[in-house]
């Protein structure tokens, strides 16, 4: 997917490797307008029809790397616009997070059943005697379908046998698992608000590089160059991702190297998460709940709340992996300002919420974190160091990856209450995870632990990930052999009292 | 035939990975190919240095023999390595 995307991938992360760059460097912020010409160098266009819209979409994007809203085609702005409000040195937020470049968006027409070439006119034209509506008729050149009465039931397409009919879809809409993805008045793609769940699915998909959540890494780096303080917290998902010669230790090394005191797994918190989950669903389920949610993937609790709210007490109460290791790290360092890296732009919000926001102060991406690496000209494969990464256990490790998180609950609570058995079933899309919901709101999963993940595979197919998923799946495997304890029980840095 | 693949930052930054993955890819395609002569060595190498000699942006850069490849891409990686592979 990403490789075949590579022109956008790599405008997306030169902007993010540029403002990093500007951050550290205290360059002027009015040095902004000249930073297009940086990244989109030369006369000639490369990606589009011309250099002038090239560079006023590479505009937009360094404004909302920024933090800074998008701006309207028929407002004059300077690309330079309430760039003071977000000169700061905290995490600086101005909703919505995913947003539509208007003026990149090609209004991609919507969601149809479309006659091609291959249609011969065939004498049995099962096409039009399967139709519910009547909708399809055989025309001059081949089979012509009346948007008016179609119904997209899809069943000419599956009837023909030459495969000439298709259901198109613009592609951002196709994998919006919420239906969030609405038109504005010049047919352009428009995020419903509402609905949207800032799974970051649209923002990879979009083949025209149209939309773009918003980043933090400016502010982050002035927190770094004048607090001290500053810890990172890595998501599980992290091995492999910054170039298959860079190992853990070096990646938390560099990580030090941009400024940060310390670094910790998330797959830590991972191991406390499990152990509350556990608990929690051993004491709860079936006796108070009928079913229990996990509740590490910010996207899939936003998509309960949004669209089963009666349900959505059933998500698990425990905090997240990204939350767990804030406080772990909190204990120990009252003053700790955190930063989750991780694959997710979701987090981005979690990190809003009321009983988050006093733990987790900034959020970034790992594509973020190697824009960072390259403004401070880090090389991590060329850094030596002889230390070991143990933080947390194989289990902890095992939740970058669908099925991980339900794999260490369900085998936790069974080593806590060895007569139990528990039933899990995991989700690892919005489309499934809002499917598994209507099951179990229509109480067929009752006694269930049900894992939802919003990005295919789970966290290591995030939009915010630079590695493909095979690669990491792979270095996950191995990495999670090399720690030291199997379990949570084992881990020596959880405190007693939470394995009871 | 020996293909470099450069893991530098920058590099790295700009899909080196994803070419890594289709130069990998290619050469299960080819391995079970008869058509196409001997096999070819994918070896992935630290930063070349290219990067900071350069005021242009080379990155990602692939090194095929004696070949330096900049801003390299799967379609042109991927064409030269096979027409030097066939026989």
């Amino acid at each position: 997917m990403k490789e075949s995307y590579v022109d956008l991938v790599n405008i997306r992360r030169m902007v993010f490797a540029e403002i990093a760059r500007i951050a550290y460097n205290d360059v002027d912020l009015n040095e902004l307008e000249r930073s297009p010409y940086n990244i989109i160098p030369g006369e000639v266009a490369k990606y589009r029809e011309n250099i002038f819209r090239e560079r006023a979409i590479v505009e937009e994007r360094l404004r909302l790397t920024m933090g800074l809203d998008a701006r309207h085609l028929s407002e004059f702005a300077r690309v330079t616009d309430g760039i003071e409000e977000v000169n700061v040195n905290e995490m600086m937020f101005i909703p919505p997070l995913v947003n539509v470049i208007t003026f990149a968006c090609e209004a991609c027409p919507v969601r149809a059943f479309v006659v091609t070439d291959n249609c011969r006119k065939c004498l049995a034209h099962p096409c039009t005697n399967v139709c519910p509506v009547n909708a399809v008729s055989i025309g001059r050149d081949r089979a012509i379908i009346d948007k008016e009465k179609c119904i997209k039931c899809g069943k000419c397409k599956e009837t023909c046998p030459y495969n000439a009919i298709v259901e198109y879809d613009r592609p951002c809409a196709q994998v919006c698992g919420v239906n969030a993805i609405e038109s504005d008045e010049l047919g352009r793609a428009k995020i419903n608000e509402e609905k949207c769940v800032s799974c970051g699915r649209c923002i990879t998909q979009c083949p025209f590089g149209a939309i773009a959540d918003k980043s933090q890494i400016y502010q982050l780096v002035q927190a770094l160059k004048s607090k001290e303080h500053m810890y990172a917290i890595i998501a599980p998902s992290f091995i492999g991702q910054f170039g298959v010669l860079a190992n853990p230790m070096q990646i938390f090394e560099g990580i030090k190297q941009l400024g940060f005191k310390d670094v910790v797994e998330v797959s830590l918190g991972a191991d406390i998460t499990t152990l509350n989950e556990a608990k929690e669903f051993l004491e709860k389920v079936p006796k108070e709940h009928p079913f229990m949610g996990t509740s590490c993937c910010n996207s899939w609790t936003m998509m309960v709340q949004k669209m089963f709210p009666e349900q959505y007490k059933y998500i698990s109460d425990s905090a997240s992996p990204m939350v767990e290791t804030a406080k772990y790290i909190k204990e120990k360092d009252p003053e700790a300002i955190i930063t989750f890296i991780g694959p997710c732009i979701s987090k981005k919000l979690e990190a809003l919420r009321d009983d988050v926001k006093d733990y987790v102060h900034f959020v970034i991406t790992f594509e973020e974190l190697m824009g960072m690496f390259v403004a401070k000209n880090i090389e991590l494969s060329e850094i030596v160091i002889d230390k070991d990464v143990q933080d947390a256990s194989s289990l902890g490790r095992g939740y970058a990856v669908a099925g991980g998180v339900a794999e260490a609950v369900k085998k936790t609570a069974q080593r806590l209450d060895p007569s139990r058995e528990i039933q899990i079933e995991s989700a690892s899309n919005l489309h499934d995870c809002v499917k598994l919901m209507r099951l179990a709101k229509a109480g067929k999963k009752d006694g269930y632990l049900l894992e939802g993940m919003a990005c295919p595979n789970g966290c290591v197919a995030g939009p915010g990930t630079l590695a493909s998923y095979n690669r990491v799946k792979k270095a996950i495997a191995e990495f999670k052999n090399q720690s030291a304890y199997s379990t949570p029980f084992e881990n020596e840095k959880i405190r007693e009292d939470l394995k009871r | 035939m020996k293909v470099k693949v450069c893991m530098g930052s920058n590099c790295t930054l700009l899909g080196a990975m994803d070419l890594l993955d289709q130069i990998e890819d290619l050469k299960k395609l080819t391995s079970e190919d008869d058509n196409y002569s001997d096999d070819f060595d994918i070896e992935v190498v630290k930063c070349l240095g290219f990067c900071k000699k350069s005021k242009d942006n080379v990155a990602p850069v692939v090194v095929i023999d004696d070949e330096i490849l900049f801003n390299a891409t799967g379609q042109i990686v991927m064409e030269k390595i096979m027409s030097k592979k066939k026989k």
